[in-house]
């Protein structure tokens, strides 16, 4: 796999179609087919001349593997207020000058997306756009593309579990099981939550370990939860701990919870317009979106089309260097599969605590009247149901499902309970930090935070079905069905899987074997 | 059809020669919109177009596209020129307008194929 840059700069109506022109140039000495050469030729120059046309700056990224190439073009500019009508042909707003030219002629994004096999873009009024496009190499593989969501990325120290099987009972997914005493993750159910990391002792589950930034390039921008710096252990003053992460380098710090009021402020826009169902549910974790995609998928429609506030974040400065801090493996995969560039990087908060405890000399222990400081508990709204947590998240959709939330117009639901300030990764006392929170200086770039709609559809997830031909699929769910009814029904949880459903899931699968129920009789067997 | 027999058939004058590779002309096309002319550029395509700026030969390099007419008699811009020599694009000239100069280019090309059976 090799990734290619190049950069565009806006108004240069001379060197518009160079970065395009060097990109064909590698592309021909890989020997990639007319037809996909041809696709990736007008999705490039499309969006080449978009920034020369629009925008100040911007960069081409071409990614290029045996299958397939990735295309992303970002830039610094003055973003699209209305996607939806950017992408009708005719629509342009490109001055007259790139009018008298040819361009502006309102053909360029629709060129781009029939151009691709996947198409996204996303935007941010006075910030900036990314486009990115995919062309596949075999034509023939293109009607059969899913838009397979990025698995998240759980690490799991398998020597360090002692069986106790805590996480699999407590994994609102049923995604693990324990075979032969060691946890087994089933991928294609992970939603990515941080359940597993907060019930294990043993410290089983995390993100992936990247450490520290090294070092940190000029302009840098940090995004952190809040909790972040409320959750240090002898509680020293939150500003000490942000003046701390500046001076790793970072130009300024932000908090998520920024992206997360803009997010909910969008929410509730929509939640006046009555052609919408009601309630409904930002995106405010990615583990939501996968739970709902995968197990409560009639409240797909529900979902406001909005990046989470991570991905939000992320979006927020397309040209700058970008550091977050992820709360969860949902979070985590998210931004980290979002683009193809190192504009952004993604931290597990242990890799910036460690950096802020080696800064001891600029922490000073917190002061009597913060620790007991006013609560931060804020009040629902009217019509408004939050919620917290792996199983009242759970409930609450479930209730969802069946209509049963009457005078309810918006969901705030977070799989952590207090949102992602109180993940297990960023603190273990979610509480103590939580009533902290109010007393948090807001960041510095308070209110400049906004929700980026996003052009990628929600989808069903496939990952609970049994299989792909709906015919096998009945069979196998017959023949779970009598599994189900020889096993005890105990849900005991010694065979590995959390319960005799799961098992017996697994049996028909060819995950596990019958034998691994210690009720069954030897004929039973 | 070769670009200069077609130079030819709709009296066009032909300013920069046609480049090493000189292939059959199978079809034309005609717009005054760049993402028109990039949406249906062929190596095997003449573009016609009342634009006249170096964009076209851009977009006719990014393409392999073998030639461009220009239309209404205009002076071509003096880069547009210079470009489409360094990069072996044959630029021609027709006096007619858009509409005609395709009408008459596209009744050349099929003809000539209808000729060949």
């Amino acid at each position: 796999m090799i990734t290619l840059s190049y950069p565009i700069a806006g108004g240069d109506f001379d060197s518009a179609g160079f970065a395009t022109r060097k990109l064909k140039e590698q592309l021909a000495k890989v020997g990639v087919d007319a037809s996909a050469l041809r696709r990736a030729m007008i999705a490039a120059y499309e969006a080449e001349m978009n920034v020369v046309i629009h925008a100040r700056v911007g960069t081409l990224w071409a990614r290029l593997d045996e299958t397939k190439l990735d295309l992303e073009v970002a830039d610094e500019g003055p973003g699209i207020p209305d996607v939806e009508l950017a992408m009708r042909e005719g629509w342009s707003t490109a001055p007259d000058r790139a009018r008298q030219m040819g361009f502006g002629a309102g053909l360029g994004l629709p060129n781009i997306r029939k151009a691709s096999d996947l198409f996204q873009i996303e935007t941010r009024v006075g910030r900036g756009t990314r486009i990115r496009s995919t062309i596949l190499f075999d034509g023939g593989a293109r009607a059969a593309v899913e838009i397979a969501a990025a698995p998240a990325l759980l690490r799991i120290e398998a020597q360090r579990c002692r069986g106790c099987m805590r996480c699999i009972r407590a994994c609102p997914a049923g995604a693990l099981r324990i075979h032969n005493g060691r946890p087994v993750l089933l991928q294609h159910l992970c939603i990515g939550c941080a359940t597993c990391i907060d019930e294990c002792a043993d410290g089983v589950f995390g993100l992936p370990e990247n450490g520290a930034p090294r070092a940190v390039p000029k302009g840098a921008i940090l995004i952190i939860p809040r909790g972040l710096v409320t959750g240090f252990p002898g509680f020293p003053q939150p500003e000490s701990v942000v003046s701390a992460l500046r001076e790793l380098g970072f130009e300024k710090v932000m908090f998520l919870e920024e992206w997360e009021e803009a997010l909910c402020a969008e929410g509730r826009k929509e939640a006046a317009d009555d052609t919408l169902p009601l309630p409904r549910i930002p995106p405010l974790c990615p583990p939501l979106v996968a739970l709902i995609e995968s197990r409560f998928p009639s409240l797909i429609p529900h979902l406001s089309p909005f990046l989470s506030p991570a991905e939000s974040a992320g979006e927020e400065f397309p040209l700058r260097p970008v550091f977050l801090v992820a709360a969860c493996p949902g979070q985590y995969s998210a931004c980290a599969e979002s683009s193809l560039t190192e504009r952004l990087t993604v931290l597990a908060p242990a890799a910036l605590t460690g950096a802020v405890r080696n800064l001891k000399g600029l922490l000073r222990p917190a002061s009597r009247s913060l620790l007991g400081g006013s609560s931060s508990v804020v009040a629902a709204r009217s019509g408004e149901l939050a919620a917290g947590g792996a199983r009242a998240v759970m409930r609450v959709l479930g209730r969802a499902e069946t209509g049963a939330l009457g005078g309810i117009d918006l969901l705030d639901l977070h799989f952590c309970a207090g949102g992602c300030s109180a993940s297990p990764l960023v603190t273990r006392e979610p509480e103590i930090a939580g009533l902290r929170h109010a007393a948090v200086p807001r960041g510095a770039g308070a209110g400049a935070a906004g929700a980026v709609r996003r052009t990628r559809p929600y989808v069903q997830r496939p990952g609970l079905r049994l299989d792909p031909d709906m015919a096998q699929a009945m069979r196998k769910l017959a023949l779970i069905d009598s599994t189900v009814r020889l096993l005890p029904g105990r849900d005991c949880g010694s065979c590995g899987a959390p319960s005799c459903a799961a098992l017996a899931e697994d049996v028909v699968a060819g995950r596990a074997h019958r034998k691994a129920c210690p009720f069954l009789t030897e004929t039973e067997r | 059809m070769k670009i200069a027999d077609l130079a030819r058939a709709i009296e066009a004058n032909l300013i920069v020669p046609v480049g090493r590779s000189d292939p059959q002309i199978h079809r034309v096309f005609g717009s005054r919109a760049m993402s028109d002319l990039i949406a249906n550029a062929a190596a095997d395509t003449l573009l016609i177009t009342s634009l006249n700026n170096s964009q076209l030969i851009r977009v006719a390099e990014l393409m392999d596209v073998p030639g461009i007419c220009l239309v209404d008699g205009m002076e071509p811009a003096a880069d547009l020129v210079d470009l489409a020599a360094s990069t072996g694009t044959a630029l021609l000239l027709s006096r007619a307008d858009l509409i005609s100069t395709c009408a008459r280019a596209a009744e050349c090309v099929l003809a000539e194929k209808a000729a060949r059976g």
